[in-house]
């Protein structure tokens, strides 16, 4: 077993002439929650979609529970345990809360040559497994229009863990919440972490990921600029490192 | 309990989810006024005919209500809609087989919807574009091929009978057809994972794709469904009249649209029903033939349906704000 449950090793990714990742070491350890920082463009998320699959690397190489992985679409990276939740991307506000839970992953059984949906299997379970992680919702028949963005988010992390997520990535999840909501956020990411999940946390907020992070890598214009345990920095040196990084004195 | 934060939805009457609420309200009231104003109204001559014009709109519809709800839109449906029998008529006419007919016409049917998709989706180009041009060009074609002039059919074809033929006095197989693909459209819609993917595919796109819904697949499956359902209506008004006129169908696709939204489709995707769009095709046909009835001159018609259109889309609007924020 490698201490590591993702490894990548000298990740290089060009679009056209634009170098986006120039050879960046990246590792997340098992039930470790990595914070990524960077400035927008800096590379964080080609980084994260070329570990998913998304895109494929020009260079380098991606091991995963310490076997090479080659993967070609998020499909792959999904079917080992790497889920990942973007921000404007992880529901659809239209439909009801056990559809979108289910999204992509409907329970299905046969019946003669069709296959059906088991509607009231998956209401029960979405109930279910958000309770689990501390959200309590009346109805699954609600569309998601209704919460708020933090209890939106809340709803896609307790899909992760429902589905065996072994890695969590959450893009900018607190971008636009409340300070309340963002706490509420927090809290949930530090339960997935109780139940042995790692995260990857990308964010530009420092003060966003400080608390809940172990480790914290920065990246800017393609390079890994700095990696950090938590105890050696404060959030203020961070924030130097990035601004100079950025040219911003 | 870990952390208790409290998600607090409210729980709304039942009846607030039901997305074809409004349409079902506005189809009784109607159904009571034409009752009232007509004594013919109640016949059963009346509504099975009123039923059958209802359904070859109807199943026009089912289609162009599961393409609107995955986000795009067919403007060429009612093109397809001549353009499909119009084929088998003329092959017909050159002798060849009615069977073997039948089946070249879906497939050109099939045919328009995936060069309508691939179109679309290849090119990033608004379905309302290449679908409206689609239309055009198969309207053209109809009418150069035909100059102008409907196509008779030169002798008698049997299989023309489960299209559009009588089944019970004035009710024609187009009903039972409709009924059948609306129960299909309906389980496929609300019961199978394509359903959901569909919702999906045009609630959030993004969201789909990331979640790995074959968004393009799904788009592409119901650009060829929309197709090819309204081809097989145009087979049903084909069983009824033995004859093509190349102008057949001429703003169907606007009457389809307008049917879907009575039924409470959203016109960006992401919601809809199928029973919405039945009954909104139903409410259509009744309002057609009620008015001739009630002795209103047939230029009427037109009117009517463009004002119970902009109130069922602000009724349906004022629902859906309570149901999906």
């Amino acid at each position: 077993m490698s201490e590591y449950i993702v490894e990548m090793r000298g990740i290089k990714k060009s679009f056209g002439r634009v170098q986006a990742l120039k050879g960046v070491d990246f590792s997340v350890g098992r039930n470790e929650i990595v914070g990524l920082l960077g400035d927008n463009g800096a590379g964080k998320s080609t980084l994260i979609k070329v570990l998913v699959g998304y895109y494929q690397p020009d260079e380098g190489e991606i091991y995963f529970e310490g076997q090479k992985v080659n993967f070609k679409s998020p499909w792959d990276s999904r079917a080992l345990g790497i889920e990942t939740v973007y921000q404007d991307l992880a529901l659809v506000n239209l439909m009801p809360l056990w559809r979108n839970f289910f999204l992509g992953r409907e329970l299905k059984r046969k019946i003669g040559p069709f296959k059906l949906i088991e509607r009231n299997k998956m209401r029960r379970l979405a109930l279910e497994s958000l309770k689990d992680v501390g959200i309590f919702i009346r109805s699954p028949d609600e569309t998601v229009a209704f919460m708020s963005g933090g209890e939106r988010q809340a709803v896609a992390i307790a899909r992760a863990i429902h589905f065996g997520a072994k890695l969590l990535i959450l893009d900018e999840p607190t971008a636009a919440l409340s300070v309340g909501e963002t706490r509420k956020v927090l809290e949930h990411i530090v339960e997935a972490k109780k139940r042995g999940i790692s995260v990857i946390f990308i964010t530009h907020n420092i003060y966003h990921v400080y608390e809940v992070a172990d480790r914290l890598v920065v990246l800017e214009h393609g390079e890994k600029i700095g990696e950090y345990e938590k105890k050696e920095v404060t959030p203020e040196q961070i924030m130097d490192i990035i601004a100079s990084a950025a040219g911003v004195k | 309990m870990p952390n208790e934060s409290k998600v607090s939805v409210k729980a709304l009457p039942w009846f607030y989810r039901t997305k074809e609420l409004g349409a079902i309200f506005g189809t009784l009231i109607f159904f009571v006024i034409f009752a009232i104003i007509s004594e013919q109204f109640l016949t059963w001559s009346n509504l099975a005919t009123t039923f059958t014009m209802a359904a070859e709109l109807g199943i026009v519809t089912l289609g162009v209500t599961m393409l609107m709800i995955s986000g795009e839109f067919d403007l060429s449906v009612g093109s397809v809609f001549a353009v499909v029998p119009m084929v088998m008529a003329i092959m017909i006419n050159h002798g060849v087989n009615e069977w073997f007919a039948f089946v070249v016409a879906m497939l050109v049917g099939v045919g328009i919807g995936v060069a309508n998709g691939l179109v679309t989706l290849k090119t990033s180009i608004p379905s309302f574009i290449t679908t409206l041009g689609m239309k055009m060009f198969w309207r053209g074609i109809l009418l150069a091929v035909t100059g102008g002039f409907p196509i008779i059919l030169s002798h008698k074809v049997g299989l023309l009978k489960y299209f559009g033929g009588a089944v019970l006095k004035d009710l024609r197989y187009s009903a039972i057809w409709f009924i059948a693909l609306s129960i299909v459209f309906w389980l496929v819609l609300e019961r199978t994972q394509y359903g959901n993917w569909t919702f999906a595919t045009g609630g959030n796109i993004g969201a789909a794709r990331a979640l790995g819904v074959p968004v393009m697949r799904v788009k592409l499956v119901n650009f060829v469904l929309s197709s090819t359902l309204a081809g097989f209506a145009g087979l049903t008004t084909f069983g009824r009249f033995k004859i093509v006129d190349p102008t057949l169908g001429q703003e169907m696709e606007l009457e389809a649209i307008a049917a879907a939204v009575i039924g409470g489709n959203l016109l960006t995707g992401g919601y809809g029903s199928i029973l919405g769009s039945f009954i909104g095709a139903v409410m259509i046909g009744m309002v057609r033939s009620g008015l001739v009835l009630a002795g209103a001159p047939g230029y009427w018609y037109r009117a009517f349906i463009g004002v119970i259109l902009i109130v069922a889309a602000i009724i349906n609007a004022r629902i859906r704000k309570k149901v999906a924020g």
